[in-house]
């Protein structure tokens, strides 16, 4: 199966070792990573996303993408949101799929930031990841053993949620264990 | 006596993929002098990348041989990224490093895949 995850933890320095146990999954071929990232929630509710790139302006702009990424991996409302998209483009014609698709995606946005709330609280951190398990019993596991909490979802259904039009997929997510100068003291 | 596993291929392969996306990426966050010689030392990597593709690529089941031709093409296109980065100066420059860290980002995706599958069938074969 080919599913995006969101590990949420209490605390960044937790993000970080649940990261690596994702990549020493990855070593015991238990699971196949294929990229991840490390998305922190400020005290204001911005998101940030930890990149090479040093300019935090940038990486909290980054962060606006991400956050619509956590909220479609929530759950329910946004499988129901990708549905609706679907029906609302397949019955629009001419420039207005257009207007209809840019109404929707705002609207979408913000319900995303909503829902997002729900999962990533002021203060906590997660980590995204792509991944391919044959199993969801390894990652549960060993998330839960460190205090993280795991939101899933397969690739195909977020492929069809409208909130995932915002998440810039090769920018986000590192294609192997990066860890930022800052973490990696131990 | 300690066994050490010996790493396959394809996770062999994914490992230098991986390491070319990491050059590439720390590379594009120096000044310009600097990018240009990491992109000539990039284009070696490139090149030694595809060639071992190339000889596993036929070891492969069809789901992985397709995902690792797809990497050998997004290799290619990186190399020829990375060529013109070298020539080039201002926006045609930057715009070249870019495409190089997304063109090696997209390999090392492929190659990540092929993977997958490999494993997926192993676990299938061994029934675990």
């Amino acid at each position: 199966m080919r599913n995006f995850i969101a590990v949420v933890f209490d605390d960044t320095s937790k993000a970080y070792r649940g990261l690596h146990e994702l990549w020493q999954l990855d070593n015991e071929s238990q699971i196949t990573v294929h990229g991840t990232a490390v998305v922190h929630r400020t005290d204001w509710g911005q998101y940030q996303v930890d990149t090479k790139e040093t300019n935090p302006a940038l990486a909290t702009a980054v962060g606006v993408g991400i956050g619509a990424l956590i909220g479609a991996l929530a759950g329910p409302a946004g499988a129901a949101i990708g549905a609706a998209k679907g029906a609302g483009i397949g019955a629009a014609t001419g420039g207005a799929v257009g207007v209809g698709t840019d109404l929707f995606r705002a609207d979408t946005r913000d319900q995303a930031n909503v829902e997002t709330a729900r999962v990533l609280g002021p203060g906590q951190s997660a980590v995204i990841a792509d991944i391919s398990e044959d199993s969801t019993t390894p990652i549960d596991a060993r998330m839960r053993s460190l205090g993280g909490t795991v939101y899933r979802r397969s690739r195909s259904g977020l492929h069809d949620d409208a909130w995932y039009a915002d998440f810039d997929y090769p920018y986000y997510l590192y294609p192997y264990e990066y860890i930022p100068p800052a973490y990696s003291q131990p | 006596m300690t066994m050490t596993k010996t790493p396959d291929p394809l996770s062999k392969a994914r490992a230098a993929a991986q390491e070319l996306h990491a050059a590439l990426s720390d590379a594009a966050t120096k000044q310009g002098g600097a990018v240009k010689a990491d992109l000539e030392a990039v284009q070696q990597k490139t090149r030694a990348l595809m060639d071992s593709l190339k000889t596993s690529v036929n070891a492969q089941q069809e789901a992985a041989r397709k995902h690792l031709k797809e990497a050998i093409a997004k290799l290619d296109t990186a190399q020829k990224h990375a060529m013109e980065g070298a020539k080039s100066f201002g926006q045609a420059f930057e715009a070249s490093v870019r495409k190089t860290v997304a063109d090696a980002r997209a390999s090392a995706q492929h190659i990540s895949e092929a993977l997958a599958e490999e494993r997926s069938a192993n676990a299938r074969k061994t029934g675990k």
